[in-house]
């Protein structure tokens, strides 16, 4: 007992110091700069029997949730590869798990996928391997969040706005604008939540880009020091007000269900889950007047996959307008593949969230890793980088 | 006429047996096969990603103004640590989590003391047995189970604690102190337990047949000869609360321990994430050192 | 008996669930009485100490200490002291605090309690060990600390479980004579448990022999082993020749249970008649044992009896008592004693 207790001592202190070690660090290299143009994969060949998929939830469904929505197993049916699936909450964490290298394929986000590329974790696509390329919304291929100098490294999955989330019980009149969330003299007080990342900032700085003109703000992830100390100074004056920040979606369902939060940023699919629960107050969920900041998400492979084959015949399938109805229909968002508009229950639903709308795309402001060099153009002045924003977002959670 | 005798100096046997042999006349080389693959491991797993923990701390990022992200610069400075000292965030979230970690470790013991009292020394044998299952029993659940379980207590619009006691903590900081007081409650009472079972009922007795009453017995017989489970328990709960994050993403309301920072900036940062990093082991040497002047640890 | 009892029993029962560890004891102990409770492991012995003590509380029955009742009192508020079979000893204290606790607990002022720490230490001659920690010193010592703590106080009654149990032979023959020096020089009641018959019959002014929860005969060491009124006693109290009825008619002329002590029976030489006074019958060598001072004989007679006979070695018996060969035993009547059937189960036998 006497040496059981001083090796307890010892593998605490270990456990410890093996909690706080992560992975060595990998040097960093601006992505695609070579000469030639990489093309990736050459061929198709056999399934490997098995993928591992990284996803935002509801994104590889498998039945686990509702018996009724699975596109999974009949995946597994179709090409023989097993698929594993692991949900993530955040960009960060979809980056810290991708870099693990345990991922094949992952529905990568635009604040994350620059830092995929970056950090030679994404591989190079063949394009000419995707059965469904073609049938793509050209207003989301070989987009700066998704390629590196015509070179691409995801493929368009869906796309659909942060919407601002309400209890029409509590909430009254109904908000038309961010602002109910940066009041420091809201009612609501203690009630209202934001999504627990850096990439959060954004939301601050969309809605100084439309209240606070002054500012100059023409990408909210194009900050310099001013707009960006203006944008943190906001994000403190909110920070009060908040009951908690959610970025497991399942917890801000709870909440908005239970009562103890009752206004705050959400995704389409969390206001389903609270609609479809008998026993929630009635809640709505809008884009307000400001606009909202988005996302669009593409599938990324990656680079040294144990199962590049199954990695594609997931894309193939994920693309599928079959399958892009079922998806764009239960997460709620605009499906990549306009054919499956064609294929949705509610025939609205592409209309319903503006699939293949140009204008409105334009619109929204998607998500995207904040770089030094300034995103929205400017070369007189130095932005604030993603480890900036998180620096800033350490503070302000305090 | 010659007889066949057995040499038992001589006898060759097989390999095994020379082998055998071998390892007997040489106790370094059987402790060398004994212990040289846990050391292996110790160096590579623990020392190794302590060191590349430390030497990660050391690089730090530069802001490039013409590329996609930050240059790394893998010269050694101080910037990380600079930054953890000077930004009064990390300061805060530091002792914001030092603080949590040394609440649960006292509400953990002043549960445990009377419940591993209760289990060593009154119950019957039966019951005995069936506490320390119901002790253990919520290591069985996923850890996220329980999470889940807590909010549903906490929540403040409806939780279990709100409709019993009209009142609840709800989701902050002291709901996540008594979240993880449940999580690692078991951590407390098994090593008391086990060091209470191992103080003889004799000394109890002979504490009250001297005149001591119950409470002079627990502060002068009970308590210091529990000092080293007291340690070893104080040490998981602390240890434990030091570097959990995840209870503060679900019932923590806003509030941030080292753990989400670390976790945040790792992605970020990964320098500074490492540097962060180092202050729950300098805090857990600090402790254990501390332990260590007080004695408790010689006597485990 | 009863005035001036040190300590007074009286119809003291015991039971743990079904199990009944004393069955209505009445007992005085007299003051300044060395007395033993002698007995086998499970006879209750320890218990009876135990509820004495207050670490158990009697099922029935009253408990008396200088008259005064203190049956329902706890440990704390009577005013007896144990010393424990393992010495519990507090092993993160020195010697001099453990000696010290009982004091401090009830707030001796501290020159008188130093004063009597040392006094305490210097009586069981540990006086250059008072800062020394328990686990520092050997087994002996350790057990004079444990007497020290006790009588410290000044108890009324000292209660020992089985100090000397755990000493080896050599140790455990001084530190008799010591308690027993001890004893006498302070007065105090001491009340002795002990499985030993004869540590029990060396230390003691009386003893009483313990089978089953019960007494089974309170006396005087020389009572005690002379005069046993049971089966049991004389089978557990050094070594008897234990003769059923049929037996004993047979041998002894005696229509019940009798006894002989082995030293009482003699061989008779070859060649030589038994004395005209003594009881003597025939019988056969079946094992021989030598025990150094005597040599034990093993004999069955013709009748199948057998009967065990100590021989001093200075007697020089020798081929007298060959494996095989038949001798004639005798011995006088008066060392026959009839003994009561037992109220013990359990008949004791040689120990």
């Amino acid at each position: 007992m006497k040496h059981a207790n001083r090796l307890a001592v010892l593998a605490v202190a270990l456990v410890l110091v093996a909690a706080a070690c992560g992975s060595s660090s990998k040097s960093t290299t601006g992505g695609g700069s070579t000469s030639t143009k990489p093309t990736g994969q050459q061929t198709l060949g056999a399934g490997e029997g098995s993928v591992s998929i990284l996803a935002w939830p509801g994104y590889a469904e498998n039945g686990s949730n509702d018996p009724k929505i699975d596109w999974v197993k009949p995946f597994t049916a179709a090409t023989g590869c097993k698929a594993t699936v692991k949900y993530f909450g955040t960009s960060d964490e979809a980056f810290n798990l991708f870099k693990t290298g345990q991922y094949d394929v992952v529905s990568s986000s635009g604040d994350a996928t620059l830092r995929m590329v970056a950090d030679q974790d994404a591989a190079v696509i063949n394009t000419s391997l995707l059965t469904n390329w073609n049938d793509l919304d050209p207003l989301l291929k070989v987009k700066p969040w998704n390629s590196v100098d015509g070179v691409v490294y995801g493929v368009p999955h869906g796309w659909g706005a942060n919407l601002l989330m309400y209890n029409k019980n509590v909430v009254k009149p109904a908000p038309d604008s961010w602002g109910s969330v940066f009041d420091a003299n809201s009612p609501y007080k203690g009630k209202i939540t934001g999504y627990d990342s850096p990439i959060y900032i954004a939301d601050g700085a969309l809605y100084l880009m439309k209240t606070k003109p002054d500012l100059g703000i023409k990408d909210p992830y194009a900050l310099d020091d001013t707009q960006f100390q203006a944008v943190v100074d906001l994000m403190k004056v909110q920070r009060p007000l908040i009951g908690e920040y959610w970025s497991d979606y399942l917890k801000e369902q709870d909440a908005f269900i239970k009562g103890s939060l009752v206004l705050g940023t959400t995704w389409q699919i969390t206001t389903n889950g609270v609609q479809a629960d008998k026993t929630a107050p009635p809640v709505a969920a809008i884009i307000p007047k400001e606009g909202s900041t988005a996302w669009s998400d593409s599938w990324m492979i990656d680079a040294k996959a144990k199962h590049p084959n199954c990695a594609y015949m997931w894309i193939n399938w994920i693309t599928k307008p079959d399958i892009q109805a079922q998806v764009a229909e239960y997460f709620g968002e605009a499906p990549a593949n306009l054919k499956a508009c064609t294929l949705t229950v509610d025939k609205n639903h592409c209309a319903t969230y503006h699939a293949g709308d140009a204008a409105f795309y334009g619109q929204l402001s998607y998500w995207k890793t904040p770089t030094a060099k300034c995103l929205d153009g400017r070369t007189n002045v130095t932005c604030k980088d993603y480890a900036a924003w998180t620096a800033a977002w350490d503070t302000i959670k305090g | 006429m010659a007889t066949t005798t057995i040499d038992p100096v001589n006898v060759r046997g097989g390999l095994r047996r020379r082998l055998s042999r071998v390892l007997y006349q040489h106790p370094r080389l059987r402790l060398a096969l004994l212990l040289g693959g846990p050391i292996v491991w110790l160096l590579v797993a623990y020392v190794g990603s302590l060191v590349a923990l430390l030497v990660t701390s050391l690089y730090h990022y530069q802001t490039d103004p013409t590329g996609l992200v930050p240059r790394l610069v893998t010269s050694p400075s101080t910037t990380n640590y600079q930054r953890v000292l000077d930004a009064g965030v990390y300061r805060t979230v530091a002792f914001r989590t030092i603080g949590a970690a040394l609440s649960v470790t006292v509400i953990d013991l002043l549960i445990a003391l009377p419940v591993a009292f209760y289990m060593a020394k009154i119950a019957r044998p039966w019951a005995r047995r069936a506490l320390v299952v119901a002790v253990t029993m919520p290591l069985w659940a996923g850890y996220l189970v329980k999470g889940y379980a807590w909010r549903a207590m906490l929540d403040p619009a409806g939780g279990v604690l709100h409709e019993v006691f009209g009142h609840s903590p709800g989701f902050g900081l002291s709901g996540t102190v008594v979240t993880l007081s449940y999580l690692w409650l078991p951590y407390m009472i098994i090593p008391i337990y086990a060091g209470l079972e191992r103080l003889p009922n004799s000394l109890l007795e002979a504490s009250t047949d001297l005149g001591a009453k119950a409470g002079r017995t627990f502060a002068r017989i009970v308590l210091p000869q529990l000092r080293p489970s007291i340690v070893a328990g104080s040490i998981f709960t602390f240890a434990l609360t030091l570097g959990d994050f995840y209870m503060a993403q679900i019932v923590g309301g806003t509030t941030q321990f080292i753990g989400n920072i670390v976790y945040r900036e790792f992605s970020a940062n990964l320098p500074f994430a490492a540097a962060y990093a180092t202050l729950p082991i300098v805090v857990m040497i600090v402790y254990l050192a501390l332990a260590r002047s007080s004695g408790a640890l010689e006597e485990l | 008996m009863s005035s001036g009892a040190a300590v007074s029993l009286r119809g003291v029962t015991k039971r743990f669930g079904a199990v009944t560890a004393v069955a209505g004891v009445d007992l005085d102990i007299a003051e300044g009485e060395f007395f033993s409770m002698l007995g086998p492991s499970g006879s209750g012995k320890t218990t009876m100490l135990r509820l004495i003590a207050g670490f158990e509380l009697p099922t029935a029955g009253t408990v008396l200490l200088k008259g005064r009742d203190v049956t329902r009192l706890p440990p704390f508020d009577r005013d007896v002291n144990t010393v424990f079979q393992d010495y519990a000893l507090f092993p993160h204290m020195s010697v001099a605090q453990n000696i010290a606790y009982g004091l401090r607990v009830r707030r001796v002022a501290k020159e008188e309690r130093n004063r009597r720490v040392d006094e305490a230490l210097a009586s069981v001659r540990l006086d250059e060990f008072g800062s020394r920690r328990p686990h520092q010193l050997s087994g002996g010592q350790r057990q004079r600390v444990a007497l020290a703590r006790a009588l410290v106080n000044r108890p009324a009654v000292l209660l020992l479980d089985e100090p000397l149990g755990a000493l080896d032979l050599k140790l455990r023959e001084e530190m008799q004579v010591e308690l027993k020096a001890i004893q006498q020089q302070v007065g105090i009641t001491f009340i002795f448990v002990t499985h030993d018959q004869q540590e029990a019959l060396t230390m003691s002014d009386r003893i009483a022999v313990f089978a089953d929860g019960r007494i089974e005969q309170v006396g005087t060491p020389t009572e005690i082993y002379e005069r046993p009124m049971t089966q049991f006693v004389a089978g557990f109290v050094g070594t008897s020749n234990v003769l059923q009825p049929a037996v004993a008619r047979a041998l002894v002329g005696r229509d019940a249970i009798a006894t002989i002590r082995p030293e009482h029976i003699r061989i008779v030489a070859v060649g030589a008649e038994p004395d005209a006074d003594e009881m003597h019958t025939i019988a056969t060598v079946r094992d021989v044992q030598y025990l150094g001072a005597f040599v034990r004989v093993r004999a069955e007679t013709d009748e199948g009896a057998r009967l065990v006979v100590d021989v001093p070695s200075f007697t020089g018996v020798g081929a007298d008592v060959a494996l095989g060969r038949r001798c004639t035993l005798a011995w006088s009547s008066r060392y026959v004693r009839a003994v009561g059937q037992s109220s013990s189960t359990n008949t004791g036998g040689e120990e």
